[in-house]
């Protein structure tokens, strides 16, 4: 997680102050007035606090890009709003979970609790809750924007997916999601680490690639000492020393010497990251 | 990681000295202190813990139970297994005078089961102090263990014991690897820690109602 605090730690409302100034200066004086029951009326007050506050939540690296599509997919969802068509909220949905980074917890959390409200409510002031073929969609959804294989993607989907007829609890959905998430990053992650270990050649050594998942399974599947302890031990095994001690070992033996694509490599990084994944019961 | 301590009746130290103890000036330079274990149970010592104060230095007798002495009380033998232990490397100085010791199996010259009395001779050679004495006596047996024994190997050499110098050329930065598998580890780890305990209430095993399966009877 530490690479996702280093995004913005300061809070960003640089771009948004000068947004909200108008509003509360109007509030005071006598002529003003009517401009900030405009404002009111035409529910910009709200709606430019709404905005705030998802800047604040996500905290985005580029408030004014994140800001546009904020907006634009407001204007999109009104537009569609009479319809409230299955595909209109599940890209409602799909919206409010990419809306901040999975570790801003907070943010992240309430934007899973608006997708899952936005996905149960159904015409007719009816909320018959969330069944398993519309999250599923979801998921499958939310894997599509990365580069994850195919084959990746469905071994995930068959641990956390639910069958259509199924009603999904708030927790599994929430588990669902994030999971989705945290493998994109996983792989993202997965795919600099077989930059780094082909050299800039194109393609690695099988046996390295081998070593380094091997010290990673190792690692993950430590004993089952109290907390911290374990963190202890995970952060010496996978130490630079460590690493390259296992590596160079790797290289020694006496194997022929092939090669491992991305592909596998990806799969098989992945398959150490799903098996940590709880299937659904 | 609370093992609690063997039951045991620590007396109070005798202390021994040549001449007349009111009389005499002369402050003695040796203490005793005899620890009984229940007679039933007889303890196969792991650990000693005390808090010192002003002992310089310790040696610890045992009496055991062997099988061969069973009936013949009288004639069990104190062994030695500990002689004359620094607490007090100075001993006319204050280091390590109340510090808190632990002594282990492992430093005893001798085995350790099955002891039925702990006998502690306390010296101290320094006329400095106007007494001495050792608190908090504690005996810890050796199927609870203490934390040192479950002491992981890899935790006493974080730090990087052997240079690895000569690495053959060929592999990847170590540092960058090691950078890029830590986070990986991170993120499976939060996955891991995230679970739900939320469940969707499926009782049936995968494929048992296959319609082939079914049966009119």
């Amino acid at each position: 997680m530490a690479t996702c605090e280093k995004r913005r730690s300061a809070p960003a409302p640089a771009t948004g102050s000068g947004l909200v100034e108008p509003v509360r200066a109007g509030v005071g004086g006598r002529e003003p007035e009517s401009e900030a029951e405009f404002l009111l009326q035409a529910g910009v007050t709200s709606m430019v606090r709404e905005a705030l506050l998802k800047v604040l939540e996500a905290r985005p690296e580029e408030p004014v890009s994140f800001l546009a599509s904020y907006f634009e997919k407001l204007v999109l969802s009104g537009a569609a709003g009479d319809r409230h068509g299955q595909q209109q909220r599940l890209a409602r949905a799909l919206w409010y979970v990419r809306l901040a980074h999975h570790s801003h917890r907070t943010a992240f959390n309430n934007n899973v609790s608006m997708a899952y409200e936005c996905l149960s409510a159904r015409g007719r002031r009816k909320k018959p809750g969330v069944n398993g073929k519309i999250y599923s969609e979801l998921l499958k959804k939310i894997c599509q924007d990365g580069e994850v294989p195919e084959e990746v993607v469905s071994s995930l989907l068959r641990k956390i997916q639910c069958r259509d007829h199924e009603a999904v609890p708030f927790d599994v959905f929430r588990y669902g999601v994030l999971s989705c998430f945290v493998l994109l990053e996983f792989v993202a992650k997965a795919d600099t680490l077989y930059d780094v270990l082909d050299d800039g050649s194109g393609v690695a050594d099988k046996r390295v690639c081998q070593a380094v998942l091997g010290t990673l399974e190792d690692a993950l599947g430590a004993s089952d000492f109290s907390v911290p302890i374990r963190y202890l031990e995970a952060g010496s095994k996978l130490g630079p020393d460590c690493l390259a001690l296992a590596m160079d070992k790797a290289l020694l033996e006496r194997k022929i010497c092939s090669s491992m694509n991305r592909e596998e490599f990806l799969t098989k990084a992945t398959a150490l990251f799903i098996a940590k994944v709880k299937p659904i019961d | 990681m609370a093992p609690g301590p063997a039951p045991c009746t620590v007396r109070s130290p005798v202390v021994l000295q040549v001449g007349d103890v009111k009389t005499d000036l002369a402050r003695p330079g040796v203490a005793i202190i005899d620890v009984v274990l229940p007679p039933a149970q007889p303890l196969d010592l792991q650990e000693i813990v005390f808090k010192n104060s002003y002992t310089a230095f310790l040696t610890v007798r045992v009496q055991r139970r062997r099988p061969c002495d069973v009936g013949r009380e009288g004639a069990r033998k104190w062994v030695t297994c500990l002689w004359n232990h620094c607490l007090m490397p100075s001993p006319h100085t204050e280091t390590g005078s109340q510090d808190y010791f632990s002594l282990f199996r492992h430093q005893m010259l001798c085995d350790v089961d099955q002891v039925t009395a702990v006998r502690l001779i306390l010296r101290q050679p320094s006329p400095v102090w106007l007494n001495f004495t050792l608190e908090e006596l504690r005996l810890y047996p050796k199927d609870q263990q203490s934390l040192q024994t479950d002491f992981p190997t890899w935790l006493s050499h974080l730090a990087p014991q052997q240079q690895p110098e000569n690495l053959h050329g060929g592999i990847p930065d170590p540092e960058k690897v090691s950078t890029e598998v830590q986070q990986l580890w991170v993120l499976t780890e939060m996955i891991h820690a995230n679970q739900t305990a939320a469940r969707i209430g499926r009782f049936d095993v995968d494929g048992c109602y296959d319609i082939n399966l079914l049966s009119y009877t």
